[in-house]
């Protein structure tokens, strides 16, 4: 018995909105201030390296197709290696500031994945809205990463960064297995529920 | 060319798509039930899926064992996401239900599942039309192999040859190879597992892609073997980074630990555990026969590719370790490979009149070479570094004895996915099938 998609997604998409949340208080009050408290280096790289723990039984339980059970394999092995990469980086185990451009690689590659995979117009249902949607968003923002690389103080790269994380944990919540999407509804998608 | 294709493809998209995918029809219920055992002849097969679909040829087949169509023309039911197709003319046995529906999205979802009438359902992997493991399995079996020995190898050689503090350089290399591994043995086992389902599906790459896999992934050993191996096998990798990043090697051990329990899913999911003369000791003794073999290959390579380059001063002492080490692997090896062999094969010309045996006796002969190689090292060399001598050439034959081993894995891959020889019934000419 495995519990519905849509709770699922809404679950992960609340350890995004904590990234997010984590990331965008960082953004604000500084990078210095920020790691005036050791502690507080590790927050955001813990939380990504365990969502992609989390994602190993997502990958396993819901098997309904090849592509589904892969998605989320990749997805749970990238988020470890990005978030141990992080992690290293602030325990001092890695030194070179281009391991930042890991999260970048992660996230072009998630986005791309989700453009590519997603064989719907936007309007079919609200899945596919998301699909679309949080490709593109995660896309686009793999610049965020690279920008933080050059520039690890620049407010703007950082809010970007903190930004993305919280837009990916709204499109998340607004996820639903079968829901029309700005009044659209595809007839062959099925009734909603 | 399919099949390399298949196990290629699923390498790269193993990597590279990190997306979720809802977009296409998933068979929501079926009737009869995956894998039901049904007392009354079903008249039909009824399939509801999440989302409309459209009809395509050979959406419903149903196939019997001997490879008789009992299935009539499909159509839709009360709305387009229930599809029925009308079946008669069952008789007692197995039977294999096809199904392919073209999903609203454009893509063809398909799916294969058994029911049995009045018997047991065949597993999936034995529905009609598959064709058993190609050399494609053998591969990736291989593949699994040698990814577990990596992560046991190098988690072995520094829990229980190398003695703590080591130089940093030598312990990032050990991290570097126990992640490795721990990450290869999940990917590996995951391309392994779509091979396998492929094997069973018989669906073009595409679309494999959209396959269900989830009679696999719940109705099989191998099937629930891969769910808990790679549960098992990402809880490893977390416990490795973590003891990388907290320079705590003492989580290596529980590491060590939770990686030779899982292994055992290789065991509990192949032939030593679904023959008819299995047994829970048969199952431990192949369980220790592939530890054994994982972690001497294992520590064949760290020791090569490790300790070698990265700590000079440890040469001795690792290698001297690591000899003692060995020579209980190889006695577990081949105490529990004699066993195993006597089991498996009923009568002694069986290791020339059968494949099985044919594959075995090419084991033995690598095996044997192996062996005559480890014994050089613990007889010849040994003794001379225990005298404080420093052999020349000494990586060399560490990389000819690990070559050795992994060609020895390669065979052991081969092996595993062979049906080993029909036992003789007693009191009776006929011989129960083997399965794999």
């Amino acid at each position: 018995m495995t519990p519905r998609a849509e709770i699922v997604h809404w679950l992960f998409a609340s350890g995004f909105l904590l990234l997010g949340m984590l990331l965008l208080a960082e953004a604000i009050v500084g990078y210095d201030v920020w790691r005036k408290r050791r502690w507080r280096t590790y927050l955001w790289p813990s939380l990504a390296f365990g969502i992609g723990v989390f994602l190993w039984p997502v990958s396993v339980f819901f098997t309904n197709s090849t592509l589904h059970m892969v998605a989320h394999a990749s997805w749970a092995e990238t988020a470890m290696i990005a978030g141990a990469a992080q992690l290293a980086l602030a325990r001092g185990k890695l030194h070179s500031r281009w391991w930042t451009l890991a999260v970048s690689v992660s996230m072009a590659v998630s986005g791309l994945a989700f453009l590519i995979h997603e064989q719907n117009p936007w309007f079919f249902s609200r899945a596919a809205f998301l699909h679309h949607a949080l490709g593109w968003t995660v896309l686009v923002a793999a610049i965020f990463p690279i920008g933080q690389t050059l520039r690890p103080r620049a407010f703007g790269w950082n809010v970007g960064f903190a930004m993305t994380w919280v837009t990916v944990a709204v499109l998340l919540f607004a996820d639903r297995d079968l829901a029309p999407i700005f009044g659209h509804l595809s007839p062959l998608a099925g009734a909603p529920r | 060319m399919r099949r390399p294709a298949v196990l290629g493809a699923a390498a790269l998209i193993a990597v590279a798509l990190p997306g979720t995918a809802f977009g296409h029809a998933t068979l929501r219920h079926a009737i009869p039930a995956f894998q039901s055992r049904e007392s009354v002849a079903p008249r039909e097969v009824l399939l509801r899926f999440d989302q409309t679909v459209g009809l395509i040829p050979h959406a419903i087949e149903v196939f019997a064992r001997d490879g008789r169509r009992v299935s009539g023309t499909p159509t839709f039911g009360a709305d387009h996401r229930l599809v029925r197709a009308p079946v008669s003319g069952l008789v007692r046995g197995g039977y294999t239900v096809r199904w392919r529906v073209l999903s609203s999205d454009g893509h063809v979802g398909a799916g294969v599942f058994t029911f049995g009438y009045r018997i047991a359902a065949p597993p999936p992997t034995q529905a009609y039309g598959a064709s058993g493991p190609t050399w494609a399995d053998d591969f990736a079996r291989w593949g699994l192999f040698v990814s577990l020995a990596l992560l046991l190898g190098s988690l072995g050689i520094r829990l229980f040859v190398l003695r703590e503090p080591i130089p940093d350089r030598l312990s990032k290399r050990l991290y570097l190879f126990a992640g490795l591994g721990a990450f290869a043995t999940i990917d590996v086992g995951i391309a392994a597992f779509i091979l396998r389902a492929e094997d069973a599906l018989q669906l073009p790459f595409v679309d494999l892609m959209y396959g269900d896999l989830s009679p696999f992934a719940t109705k099989t050993r191998f099937g629930v073997a891969f769910v808990a191996m790679t549960l098992g096998f990402a809880l490893v990798a977390a416990l490795v980074v973590l003891s990388w990043l907290l320079d705590a090697p003492k989580l290596l051990r529980p590491a060590f630990l939770v990686a030779l329990g899982f292994a055992s899913g290789l065991s509990l999911s192949g032939h030593s555990a679904v023959e008819p003369n299995s047994t829970w000791f048969s199952q431990l003794a192949d369980f220790l026969h592939l530890s054994a073999a994982s972690l001497w290959a294992g520590g064949l390579v760290t020791l090569a590719f490790a300790v070698w380059p990265l700590a000079p001063e440890l040469r001795r002492g690792a290698f001297l370790g690591f000899s003692r080490l060995a020579t209980v692997l190889v006695g577990l090896l081949v105490l529990a490979g004699t066993y195993l062999t006597i089991l498996r094969l009923p009568a002694v010309h069986d290791l020339w009149s059968a494949s099985y045996g044919r594959v075995l006796l090419v084991k033995l002969a690598i095996v044997s070479l192996a062996l005559a190689w480890g014994a050089a090292h613990h007889f010849l060399v040994r003794p001379r570094l225990e005298r404080g001598d420093a052999p020349r050439g000494l990586r060399r034959s560490l990389l000819g004895e690990m070559s050795v081993a992994m060609a020895v894995l390669l065979v052991a891959a081969v092996l595993v996915n062979s049906a080993p020889p029909p036992r003789p019934v007693a009191g009776s000419t006929q011989a129960t099938p083997a399965a794999r």
